[in-house]
């Protein structure tokens, strides 16, 4: 409703007139800019990756011949017909116009080699919603319960008891997941054993729009959920509690206490809304870093998403699926930033155009 | 000294980090209070899964090792790779930090751009395919390869500071009093953005200590002979000791690699609760 209501005012503006052009420049420059920074992030990291000695088909072949003591026949052509299939042919520039040409305007990212030829874009569709799900979920939960509790804190600070809950959430909010999904898995897994230790779901229970599946990769996705969840709650609660604190100093919040207002209105329509913009803004960055911050954890808990398919690609040197794992990761992050960038100058006057770089 | 005081924040991160600091710095010392005058790596020395006891603190691991020699040995070799990763990506950040923030207009637009295709790339995955291919890790190779992925932060910090500083009066008198660039610089500039130096320093550390015990878990990381906290818990994971309900062997390395970033961290709040004003709502203080 914000946005909406700025919109309007902003077409009530009159120099809406005049700024429109300086506004479809700056949309056009975001956008050039946004392109150029995919490219050239992933040019960076196909360069890096590719810096690698040898190729996966050669090492292949070649520890098929120790293994088995013997030269196979035509081996040489064996290897560049297959190279060839894998788009590993020609010199390195010719392999990275071509899978960007493919990546472009085919949308194909080749074929995988972990169990060729099946396509690369399979394996990465198929893992995408669990870490989405997962990692989603966990996020939203996070920012929820850090929101509120944090809103809460800020406004009884001086509370003894939020006190010591903040020197904790200063702590806990430091801890990498991956240490906490190790503590969890320890006490509630092994020891307890209450909840499994690995997998999103049962291995008997059918792929299916079931209460038995559904219920199954609930059970499995509390635990990582769960080490995700808590590292972000106190690091939402933290910055919460910050932005909150520093409202309470405001003019308006100084003038509506003098009208009268007391209590939850006051907390409710004046607080915790004017903490919700920088704080969905927040979120909505988090959600692109999402895929970046969990490989660790789905490893650990062997949860079938992108961090397990990582595993298992890069020990072969998949570079398709990798390469596609990457791409998908810098186009989520960027995608995020761009959107918080077009949208918040819309949802929040106080931003200028000229301050939002 | 003061500033110390100033903050609780800095003050127990400086104190964390300092007993670690030692720790590490006296940990041909401890290795011979604890086990004698025994390589803490060489395997068979002792007896396997030996339990927590006067002799050895943590118990022993499964190729009789006693336990809490190798986690000082392991915490110097965590904090020098942290240190020297640390440094570089602070000197590559601080660098490319100060020209963007300086030059401005396209120099800082092209800067920051590069400096954000860094940042969106996943590094994790880069440097497991780089250090799984590299013959033999050394420690210096390491770092390097660490600190070419943790600089970005430290360029944000000291660019965002420079902006902030350049634009202050007293710039602006140095530069009317017909002060050149060099002097102003190295007069107005750098003395104020000392305590922005420590929190990317800080902030590098813990990306290099992050992404070195990420590649650690998977098994990868320096060569033979060096043990980092990282290594422990892999070693801890691949012997299976969850099951084996041994949490002497698999919490302790853990605990140590959090107090590690908890007090890094806790500097870096404290630093800029002290030397940021306008940041306070950081921590709401």
């Amino acid at each position: 409703m914000v946005g909406l209501a700025s919109l309007i005012e902003l077409f009530k503006d009159k120099r809406w007139i005049m700024k429109k052009g300086a506004i479809l420049v700056y949309i056009l420059k975001r956008l050039g800019l946004y392109i150029f920074t995919i490219w050239g992030a992933f040019t960076i990291a196909f360069l890096f990756f590719h810096l690698v000695p040898g190729d996966p088909i050669s090492s292949y072949v070649r520890s098929m011949e120790q293994r088995y003591a013997r030269k196979i026949q035509d081996s040489e052509q064996i290897i560049a017909a297959y190279k060839k299939m894998m788009g590993l042919d020609g010199n390195l520039f010719q392999q990275y116009t071509r899978y960007l040409y493919n990546v472009i305007f085919k949308f194909q990212l080749g074929p995988s080699f972990m169990s060729f030829p099946t396509p690369a874009e399979k394996y990465i569709f198929e893992a995408l919603p669990w870490t989405i799900g997962l990692l989603g979920i966990a996020t939203v939960i996070a920012w929820l319960l850090g929101f509120i509790i944090g809103g809460i804190a800020g406004w009884k600070r001086d509370s003894p008891v939020f006190g010591i809950f903040t020197d904790l959430a200063l702590v806990i909010s430091q801890i990498p997941p991956y240490f906490i999904a190790l503590a969890l898995l320890f006490f509630f897994s092994y020891t307890l054993v209450w909840l499994p230790r690995r997998g999103a779901f049962d291995a008997y229970v059918t792929k299916a729009f079931t209460w038995d599946f559904i219920k199954s990769v609930i059970i499995h996705g509390t635990l990582p959920a769960l080490s995700l969840v808590l590292t972000a709650l106190f690091g939402w609660f933290i910055s919460t509690r910050a932005i909150v604190v520093s409202i309470l100093g405001e003019d308006y919040l100084i003038y509506a206490k003098a009208k009268g207002l007391r209590g939850g209105d006051l907390l409710r329509n004046y607080v915790l809304r004017n903490a919700m913009l920088p704080q969905v803004t927040g979120l909505a960055l988090s959600l692109g870093f999402v895929l970046n911050g969990a490989l660790l954890v789905e490893i650990l808990f062997n949860y079938p998403g992108l961090g397990s398919l990582f595993r298992d690609t890069i020990s072969m040197l998949d570079y398709n699926t990798v390469q596609g794992i990457m791409l998908i990761s810098i186009v989520a992050v960027l995608t995020a930033t761009l959107l918080i960038d077009l949208l918040l100058p819309l949802v929040d006057p106080r931003i200028g155009r000229e301050s939002s770089n | 000294m003061a500033t110390l005081f100033k903050s609780k924040l800095l003050l127990i991160g400086v104190s964390i980090l300092g007993l670690l600091i030692l720790v590490a710095l006296f940990q041909p010392l401890i290795n011979r209070l604890l086990i004698g005058d025994v390589n803490p790596i060489s395997m068979g020395t002792f007896e396997s899964y030996a339990e927590p006891s006067s002799q050895h603190l943590l118990g022993t691991d499964r190729w009789g090792r006693d336990w809490a020699a190798q986690l000082v040995l392991g915490l110097r070799y965590s904090l020098v790779i942290g240190a020297l990763a640390g440094f570089v990506a602070t000197l590559i950040g601080v660098t490319l930090g100060f020209t963007a923030g300086y030059k401005g207009g396209g120099t800082d637009g092209a800067l920051r751009t590069f400096t954000d295709m860094i940042l969106v790339i996943p590094s994790w995955p880069i440097l497991v395919v780089i250090s799984a291919y590299i013959k033999s890790l050394s420690i210096p190779v390491m770092a390097l390869l660490l600190a070419m992925f943790t600089w970005p932060w430290g360029m944000r910090i000291i660019r965002a500071q420079v902006l902030s500083l350049r634009s202050r009066p007293y710039v602006d008198l140095a530069k009317v009093s017909n002060l050149n660039s060099f002097q102003i610089i190295f007069t107005e500039l750098v003395p104020n953005l000392l305590p922005f130096l420590g929190v990317a320093l800080a902030s590098s550390m813990v990306g290099a200590i992050l992404a070195e015990t990420g590649l650690e878990l998977i098994g990868l990381g320096p060569s033979a002979g060096v043990i980092t906290l990282g290594l422990m818990i892999n070693f801890a994971l691949s012997w299976g000791v969850m099951a084996l309900g041994m949490w002497n062997i698999l919490f302790p390395p853990v605990l140590f690699l959090i107090l590690i970033f908890v007090s890094l961290n806790l500097i870096n709040l404290g630093l800029e609760e002290v030397y940021n004003p306008r940041l306070k709502r950081v921590t709401g203080g």
